[in-house]
C-alpha cells in the first residue's frame, strides 16, 4: 500500500515539476481535439439515430422501393402517405376500428400510470419515513425483486388472473404493473436524499394529517422523481403485450395491432413501419415534458444503498 | 408525561407507515410473492395441465445440467455476453457523458438524442426496428458490414481468432450497446455534475493537465456512480428478454411446459443473484473504505 502511494507521489511530482517548467504551457484543448469530440459525437448520434431514420424512412416508402434490391435503406425516391392511409383498411377485418385501439392504449397506459405512480409513491413515503419493524425487511425485498424478470411470473401470473376473474379483461392489463418494484425504488431514495424529516415534523405540530402531509407536502416535493417514473412506467405500459391474458378485439391495444399487422409478411412491412412510427410519438411527447427532471432523480438513486 | 407522548407519535407515524405500504404490499404479494414461489414450486415438481403436479425434487435441475445438450451452452452464453457488454457500455457512456456534459451549443439536443432509444425502445417496437419479425435483413448488421468490412480488417491484421471474434461480436452489437446506454449516460452526467468545481479550480492553480485532471479527480469521484452504473448495466442485461436463457425457457412455457422451463429460470437466477450478491459486497466495501 505504501508502494502505491510513493509512487503516486513521485508521479505526482515528477509531473508538477514538469508543468512547472514549461510555464508557458496553456492547458486548453486544442482546436483540432475540438473538432474530434465534435465530430464523435455527431457521428455516434446519427449511428444511434439510424435504426429511427430507418423506421421513418421506410413508413414513407410505396411498395415497390421496399421491394427493391438492393434495398436502398434511408433513401425515399416518392415519399407517399400510401402506408398510413392503409391502416385502417388492414384492420376492416376485425369489425374494430383504429380509432378503439388507440383509445384502449391511451386509456390503459393512462389508468395505469397513475394508479402505479401514486401506490409507489404512497409505500415510498411509508418506507423511508415511518419507522415500522418491517420496513427494511420490505426494502430488502424491493431490491431484490429488481433483479427478476417479468417472464418468470407470467404463467402462476395467468394462474391467479383467472382465479380472479380478470382475464380478458382491462384489469388484466393494470394489475401486473402493481407488481413491479422500481417505482418504489426510486422514490424511496429520492425521498431519502431530498425530504428532510424537518419539514413533515413541522407540518405534524401545525395539525396536519398524515395524508394531508403525503399529498400536500411530499407529493409537490417529490415532482421530479413522479415525472422520471412517469417516463418509464408509460414507456413500459405503453409497448406491453400481454401474454395470453387478452383475447377480445375490442379491448386489445396498438402494440397488438402491429404485431398482427407485421406477421402479414412483406407487403404489410410498410404498414407496420407506419404503426411503429406512431407509437413512438406519445413517449417522446412525455419525454419532453419530463426531460429536465429525469436526470436529477437518477442521480438520487446511487444516493443510499 | 413528556416521554408517553413521543411514544405517542411514534406508533401514530409506524401506524400511518402500516397504512401507506400496505396496498403496495398486498399487490405485491398477489402479484409478484405468489407466483414466484409458484413458479418455485413448479420447478420443483412434475405438472401435467389438467391434472395433478406432484413433487419431483430436483430431477429437472439434473437432467437440464447433465442431459439438456443446449442448457449449459445457453447459460454460459447470458452470463458470458456480460463480460463484453459491461466494459464497453461502461467505457461507451463514460465517454459520451464526458462530452455531453461540456459546454457546446445543442448539447440538450445531443442528450436527448441519446437518450431517445430508452424511451422508444421497448418491446415491440424494438423488435420490429432491429428486425426481429420482419422480413426485412436485420439493419443494423447491414449497415455495419457494410461500413467496416470487419472481417476484412481481421484478415489482414491476422490477429488469434478468439480476438478476432471478440472484435467481431462488438462490432455487430455496436447497435444495441448504443441503444443500451442511455440510462447509463445520464447517470454519469449528473455524476459528473456533483464533483465540485473548486477541485478542478485547484488542480489548474496546481498546474495539472486535462489528462490528470480527469485521473485524479474526475475518475475517483465517480467511483460510487460507476459501481452504480455497473450494476444497473448487470441487472439490465441479466434479465433482458434477449438473453438466450429466458427465451428458450419463455419458448417452452409457451408450449405448456412449465416445470422444465421454471427449472431453467431459477437455475440462471439463483446464479445471477450469487453474481450480484459479490458485485454488492464489493460495492458496500468500497463504502466502507471511503467513509470509514
Amino acid at each position: 500500500m505504501t508502494d502505491v502511494i510513493k509512487k503516486f507521489k513521485c508521479f505526482y511530482q515528477d509531473h508538477s515539476a514538469k508543468a512547472k517548467m514549461g510555464a508557458t504551457r496553456r492547458f486548453t484543448r486544442s482546436k483540432w481535439g475540438n473538432a474530434i469530440c465534435c465530430l464523435f459525437i455527431i457521428a455516434a448520434g446519427l449511428f444511434t439515430m439510424l435504426p429511427l431514420i430507418y423506421a421513418v424512412a421506410t413508413s414513407f416508402k410505396p411498395l415497390d422501393e421496399i421491394l427493391l434490391f438492393p434495398p436502398k435503406i434511408f433513401f425515399v425516391r416518392r415519399p407517399s402517405l400510401e402506408n398510413y392511409a392503409a391502416i385502417p383498411t388492414l384492420l376492416s377485418d376485425q369489425n374494430v376500428t383504429l380509432s378503439r385501439y388507440i383509445f384502449n392504449s391511451v386509456f390503459i397506459t393512462f389508468i395505469t400510470t397513475l394508479v402505479h405512480i401514486i401506490i409507489s409513491a404512497m409505500a415510498a413515503f411509508g418506507l423511508s419515513k415511518s419507522k415500522f419493524k418491517w420496513r427494511n425487511a420490505l426494502f430488502m425485498i424491493v431490491q431484490f425483486a429488481l433483479l427478476f424478470n417479468a417472464y418468470t411470473l407470467s404463467v402462476p401470473q395467468y394462474i391467479i388472473f383467472s382465479k380472479i376473474g380478470v382475464i380478458d379483461t382491462y384489469w388484466a392489463y393494470i394489475l401486473p404493473q402493481l407488481a413491479t418494484t422500481l417505482g418504489v425504488f426510486l422514490i424511496k431514495q429520492y425521498i431519502e436524499g431530498y425530504v428532510p424529516d424537518a419539514y413533515i415534523e413541522a407540518a405534524t405540530i401545525d395539525g396536519a394529517s398524515y395524508f394531508g402531509i403525503f399529498f400536500r407536502i411530499i407529493l409537490p416535493l417529490i415532482k421530479p422523481v413522479l415525472l422520471t417514473l412517469l417516463l418509464f412506467s408509460f414507456r413500459d405500459v405503453w409497448a406491453m403485450i400481454p401474454q395470453g391474458t387478452i383475447f377480445s378485439e375490442n379491448i386489445k391495444t396498438l402494440p397488438m395491432v402491429m404485431s398482427q399487422i407485421a406477421s402479414g409478411g412483406i407487403a404489410r412491412s410498410g404498414s407496420a413501419m407506419a404503426v411503429t412510427v406512431i407509437m413512438m410519438i406519445p413517449p417522446v411527447i412525455v419525454y419532453l415534458i419530463s426531460q429536465s427532471n429525469v436526470m436529477d432523480s437518477m442521480s438520487s438513486a446511487g444516493i443510499k444503498e | 408525561m413528556k416521554k408517553r407522548k413521543l411514544r405517542g407519535i411514534e406508533s401514530l407515524k409506524s401506524k400511518y407507515g402500516y397504512m401507506f405500504v400496505s396496498i403496495w404490499v398486498i399487490g405485491f404479494v398477489l402479484f409478484f410473492a405468489t407466483p414466484l414461489i409458484q413458479s418455485v414450486i413448479y420447478s420443483l415438481s412434475d405438472v401435467v395441465i389438467g391434472g395433478e403436479t406432484s413433487f419431483a425434487g430436483i430431477k429437472h435441475f439434473k437432467m437440464l445440467l447433465t442431459e439438456d445438450p443446449d442448457y449449459t451452452k445457453n447459460l454460459s452464453a447470458s452470463l458470458s455476453s456480460i463480460l463484453y457488454s459491461l466494459p464497453l457500455i461502461l467505457v461507451v457512456s463514460l465517454v459520451l457523458a464526458l462530452m455531453l456534459n461540456q459546454e457546446f451549443r445543442g448539447r440538450l439536443f445531443f442528450r436527448a438524442i441519446y437518450f431517445l432509444p430508452v424511451i422508444i425502445a421497448t418491446g415491440v417496437v424494438l423488435k420490429y426496428i432491429s428486425g426481429y419479425g420482419s422480413t426485412t435483413d436485420k439493419v443494423s448488421e447491414s449497415v455495419t458490414d457494410n461500413m467496416f468490412q470487419v472481417t476484412d480488417i481481421m484478415n489482414v491484421l491476422n490477429l488469434p481468432a478468439g480476438i478476432a471474434e471478440y472484435v467481431q461480436t462488438i462490432i455487430s452489437n455496436i447497435f444495441s450497446l448504443l441503444w443500451q446506454s442511455g440510462i447509463q449516460i445520464v447517470l454519469f452526467i449528473s455524476g459528473l455534475q456533483s464533483i465540485p468545481s473548486s477541485l478542478y479550480e485547484a488542480s489548474r492553480v496546481e498546474g495539472a493537465s486535462k489528462w490528470e485532471d480527469f485521473w485524479f479527480i474526475t475518475f475517483p469521484s465517480l467511483s460510487r456512480v460507476t459501481l452504480l452504473v455497473a450494476i444497473f448495466t448487470m441487472i439490465d442485461q441479466f434479465t433482458s428478454s434477449t438473453s438466450p436463457i429466458i427465451e428458450t425457457a419463455y419458448s417452452k412455457m409457451q408450449t405448456g411446459i412449465y416445470d422444465v422451463s421454471s427449472a431453467m429460470l431459477w437455475f440462471y437466477f439463483l446464479i445471477v443473484i450469487a453474481v450480484m450478491g459479490v458485485f454488492l459486497i464489493l460495492y458496500n466495501r468500497m463504502l466502507m473504505r471511503r467513509w470509514g
